[in-house]
């Protein structure tokens, strides 16, 4: 039987509640020392990318997050069988570690600020125009003005960024003060001046959001969009890529998943 | 998923896509069967995720999640 995984998680201990994932499936957690991966059964063909199937996978990834700190994982993912799953999580274990632990307790929320791109360069270049009609240029040569009209432009698009920059610090502060970790992404488009995913401590989640409404009433003309909280999608970080094991090495996870039971005292595997 | 209603909340499709398509854990290897050519369809789907345009549509009418609408 092969296995859609939804998700690591910190624990081991059955999932208490009915969740159901892609196609009415039912969602269980298999322990791996004193993790779990989140798992269904799958048989049929899975659909390809849809959106229902987008959504159900991110539905149960969202209930897990009620009850425990949750690693994502990319939207169909199948492992061939229980054995491959269970050699995946041996060597990814201290990757899934490391991360859980770092992302315990916290939430990821996702901000972008669009800002009127046309109007803030048609107002640097009435500045420079101004500036220009106070220090008319003495007439040049063809060779002059394009050079100067290139530098022009470059001046337009160094002050573009320098007032990107000058928002984006602003709003930076205010959200850093909640923030424990952030990414930010300056003018990935002219327009979207900024796109933002901050991690924030559960019990911040109240000032973070404080925090938001206050940026908001802010200069007028630009716009946000908010979203949150989910679990940690940008801040999981794997060191290791890696993939199938040996017969050999199955062997010795095999082994080794038994002395973790033994040590955390899980039912069975 | 008739079940999703559009309604006023912060979430948008868009933002679900981008996560749950290319963040995360990625597990790379053999041991992963890819059904769907996610990548490729990730890819296609950059060019909506940086258009302020989509989002500004969207932006009166977010989709949300069974989940979230559930809460």
């Amino acid at each position: 039987m092969k296995l859609y995984l939804y998700g690591i998680v910190d624990s081991s201990d059955q999932i208490s509640e009915s969740i159901y994932g892609l196609e009415g499936a039912g969602v269980y957690n298999i322990p791996y020392c004193d993790i779990g991966a989140v798992v269904s059964e799958t048989g049929k063909p899975i659909r390809g990318v849809t959106e229902g199937a987008v959504l159900e996978h991110e539905a149960v990834i969202e209930k897990l997050m009620a009850n425990f700190t949750v690693l994502p994982v990319r939207f169909q993912t199948i492992i061939d069988s229980r054995d491959n799953l269970l050699s995946m999580m041996q060597s990814y274990h201290k990757d899934f570690k490391d991360n859980l632990a770092r992302l315990h307790n916290k939430l990821e929320f996702g901000i972008k600020v669009i800002w009127p791109a046309e109007k803030i360069k048609a107002n640097i270049i009435k500045g420079f125009k101004k500036s220009k009609q106070k220090n008319p240029e003495p007439n040049s040569s063809q060779s002059k003005k394009f050079i100067a009209e290139k530098f022009e432009e470059y001046k337009i698009e160094k002050e573009f960024q320098a007032k990107a920059d000058k928002f984006i610090k602003v709003m930076d502060i205010f959200f850093s003060k909640f923030a424990s970790e952030k990414k930010l992404t300056k003018l990935k488009t002219e327009n979207l001046l900024l796109d933002a995913v901050y991690l924030v401590e559960k019990s911040q989640e109240g000032n973070f959001r404080e925090a938001f409404e206050h940026i908001k009433g802010g200069p007028p003309g630009l716009k946000y969009l908010f979203s949150g909280p989910w679990p940690a999608y940008n801040f999981v970080i794997l060191s290791k890529q890696s993939g199938l094991l040996t017969d050999l090495q199955q062997t010795d996870i095999l082994d080794k998943v038994t002395q973790c039971q033994a040590l955390v005292g899980a039912n069975s595997i | 998923m008739n079940s999703v209603v559009v309604k006023s909340k912060d979430v948008t499709l868009l933002e679900i896509l981008d996560r749950v398509l290319d963040k995360g854990v990625i597990i790379s290897g053999d041991v992963v069967i890819s059904v769907a050519d996610v990548d490729l369809i990730y890819l296609g789907l950059k060019v909506l995720l940086s258009s302020v345009e989509t989002m500004e549509k969207l932006r009166g009418s977010p989709f949300v999640s069974p989940m979230q609408e559930a809460k």
